[in-house]
């Protein structure tokens, strides 16, 4: 198989195995490209995209805007605050408004969930979902597999945890899809006031001590609180909260064996995990941000190809 | 002015034609000959194919626009709608703007309706602007007109205003309707919380937050005494609940939307607007314990809880859209598909004497007020199939059984 077999990536439940595999096999070809001297292909020379972020994101975007630059292709951003948005044009104006100026392709971070799959319905492009609401963030998990799969060969039978805010986390839903389709065992782990309460319908377990899971894993992926969607309190400090779920060097050193850790970023030092680990070999968060633009690149050629 | 319905089914249990096919003369809105063959020349002949008729059905919550929502749906057109549908009398929920919280508001509508097909009753508001604060003038609506008094979708979030609406309605004998909704439970939720809403990072409506309100009420209704009604359940816990009550000997009614009887939750996957609906679709297994519960009383009637809605306020994201579907039009051919013809006729007229609605059984020296309808049409319903203002039913694309020809009511036949 060359192809993608969908014509948008709106999250990982959409696509298959041999998708994510052909995704993979690309982004090695990219990752060696983007580590050369002159780190940019003129694949996507004809094909112009249009970044649209009606969410705040700095490191998704810059990646986002790097693979495209890389491919060669045209680029334009678009931010606006979702209020702003929501009063005057719908979000189905506003894209085609864009791609009445003749975008190919569409890159979009909102914060409603399944706003991809919507606009998906009423416009005429490929979309890319960089993250909807609380629903689907494919591109980060396929970079996290793809790390996994660089650092310990294969993701398939590995036992990975993901530390934090499940409730609220997109990163945790296409990471738990992502990581199943391959094969991948997974344990979701946190205080019970942020994990779904239906989540073990994903074929995924739930671990409350973070020291437990860390001796089951062979990965951990420690997610950030995000302050900014806890509408309520779910725990009663970030103090308590460290004391239950803070990763720090002694609780990694106490183990049997070298556990990697995994982080999307940014990371909250001192809260979710110490300096000291986030710093450390076994963290391989930077290798994630590098193979990121690598993946992204192999995304948007992949849909772009059909396109074409 | 005399009508003669050719070769229609009668479908009315408490009418000594039962179930038998006969031509019905109609003369000045009064029925005045049953039989086998009736040969008279009149002006109106309806002579229709697989023609069933039945008592006129009532929908116990129809919301449309007018006042003040008239980008969703007219009261003229709304009636039409209703008419076309099949249904002879509705009753038409608080939620305009300005709510119907007085005499004066309810009196509108009440004259809006005047000299229709359709009968219009209004439920008046529980509380001044559905604000859930201050008591509105119940007596005074209710001297008006109203035949119910509920704030729509908005909860009664105080436990004590419900306490004291119950017990003030009691001078009037006042039906209150309070919605079941815990809103703190229910935080930003907008679908049922379960696997589908998980899969797909939807906020979740607990059930809970259903079942917990259903059983305050039901307590604080057991404290008061009074005449509540419970609209639109859809849980396991709530039946139980309801179910306990009843037995008890407390005077509570419940009803059930269509589309919670209709879909499950797992229709949600492409985030499809039209199935943003409040209380949310539930799972398989609550929909199922919702239709045995219909069939073995527990839940009293079913309503369309038809809800119009622009497509400025619903072709948005999932999130940003409004709660409803449209209903009237799917009601027969919805509940036909569920449970046959004669049971989808009793769950279309047996919410009448709850709400006081007169009920005219078929027979000779009846006020003609009839549903006419064929019950073996299959079809997919489509957008084209919808005489709203707007076009957000839930159910296009669904395959019906049964369809409405009309309504013979007031004197006048309209039929689609």
């Amino acid at each position: 198989m060359s192809e993608l077999s969908v014509p948008h990536l709106l999250g990982i439940k959409y696509i298959n195995e041999a998708d994510i595999q052909l995704i993979f096999e690309t982004a090695d070809q990219f990752k060696e490209v983007i580590n050369r001297p002159i780190k940019k292909v003129p694949s996507l020379r004809d094909i112009t995209i249009a970044n649209l972020f009606f969410e705040n994101s700095t490191r998704t975007r810059l990646s986002f805007e790097l693979a495209e630059k890389r491919l060669s292709a045209d680029v334009v951003n678009f931010s606006a605050a979702q209020s702003s948005v929501k009063k005057g044009e719908t979000l189905i104006d506003t894209v085609n408004n864009i791609l009445s100026m003749k975008v190919d392709m569409v890159v979009m971070r909102h914060p409603n969930p399944g706003a991809g799959v919507f606009l998906s319905q009423h416009v005429k492009a490929s979309i890319v979902n960089a993250g909807d609401g609380a629903h689907e963030h494919p591109t980060q998990a396929l970079l996290d597999s793809y790390s996994i799969r660089e650092r310990l060969g294969d993701v398939a039978g590995k036992n990975v945890v993901i530390v934090g805010d499940i409730l609220h986390s997109r990163v945790a839903l296409s990471n738990i899809f992502a990581l199943k389709l391959q094969g991948a065992n997974v344990k979701v782990c946190g205080p019970k006031t942020l994990i779904p309460k239906y989540i073990t319908s994903l074929g995924v377990e739930v671990e409350t001590d973070l020291q437990k899971a860390l001796q089951w894993c062979d990965v951990a992926n420690m997610l950030r609180i995000q302050n900014e969607r806890l509408d309520i309190s779910y725990f009663p400090s970030t103090r308590e909260y460290v004391q239950q779920y803070g990763l720090t060097k002694p609780m990694l050193d106490a183990l049997d064996k070298e556990i990697i850790i995994m982080h999307p970023g940014p990371i909250n030092r001192g809260v979710e995990i110490t300096s000291e680990v986030a710093d450390s070999d076994q963290a391989i968060i930077l290798d994630q941000v590098e193979n990121g633009v690598a993946v992204r690149m192999a995304v948007i050629y992949l849909l772009a190809s059909k396109i074409k | 002015m005399k009508t003669l319905i050719k070769s229609a089914t009668i479908i009315d249990a408490s009418s000594e034609y039962h179930l038998q096919t006969k031509d019905i003369l109609i003369e000045n809105g009064t029925i005045i000959q049953i039989d086998d063959v009736i040969n008279e020349s009149v002006s109106n002949e309806i002579n229709l194919p697989n023609l069933h008729v039945s008592q006129g059905w009532f929908d116990s919550s129809v919301s449309f626009g007018e006042p003040g929502y008239e980008e969703r749906e007219t009261l003229e057109n709304g009636l039409l709608t209703a008419a076309k549908s099949g249904f002879t009398s509705i009753a038409v929920n608080s939620n305009t703007k300005p709510v119907s919280d007085s005499k004066s508001a309810i009196s509108f509508l009440s004259s809006k309706a005047i000299g229709n097909a359709v009968n219009l009753f209004p439920i008046g508001a529980m509380t001044m602007k559905s604000e859930s604060v201050d008591l509105a003038e119940m007596y005074d609506m209710h001297t008006g007109g109203a035949i119910a008094f509920g704030d729509y979708k908005v909860p009664v979030s105080n436990p004590n205003l419900l306490k004291i609406a119950l017990l003030y309605a009691q001078n009037f004998g006042g039906l209150i309707q309070s919605f079941p909704h815990e809103k703190k439970i229910a935080g930003k939720g907008v679908v049922h919380e379960e696997a589908n809403a998980t899969r797909l990072g939807l906020k979740g409506i607990p059930a809970l937050a259903e079942s917990l309100q259903v059983a305050r009420d039901l307590f604080i209704l057991e404290y008061t005494g009074g005449k509540l009604h419970i609209p639109t359940i859809s849980t396991e816990a709530s039946v139980k609940a309801i179910k306990e009550a009843k037995a008890k000997g407390l005077d509570v009614t419940c009803s059930v939307a269509i589309h919670n009887l209709f879909f499950t939750d797992a229709v949600l996957d492409n985030f499809n607007s039209n199935f943003k609906v409040l209380p949310p679709l539930r799972t398989e297994n609550e929909v199922t314990i919702l239709r045995e519960a219909v069939l073995d009383g527990t839940i009293d009637f079913v309503t369309s809880d038809h809800m119009p809605i622009d497509i400025e306020n619903k072709k948005l994201e999932f999130d940003l859209a409004e709660y409803g579907t449209l209903g009237l039009e799917t009601a027969f051919g919805a509940l036909n598909k569920l449970f046959g013809a004669e049971k989808a006729v009793t769950l279309l007229i047996n919410s009448k004497e709850r709400f006081g609605i007169p009920s005219n059984t078929i027979q000779v020296g009846s006020k003609a007020e009839l549903s006419l309808f064929n019950p073996g049409e299959s079809f997919v319903f489509t957008s084209k199939h919808i005489y709203s203002s707007t076009k957000n039913s839930a159910f296009i694309g669904s395959k019906l059984q049964g369809k409405a020809y009309g309504i013979y009511n007031n004197n006048q036949l309209v039929t689609f």
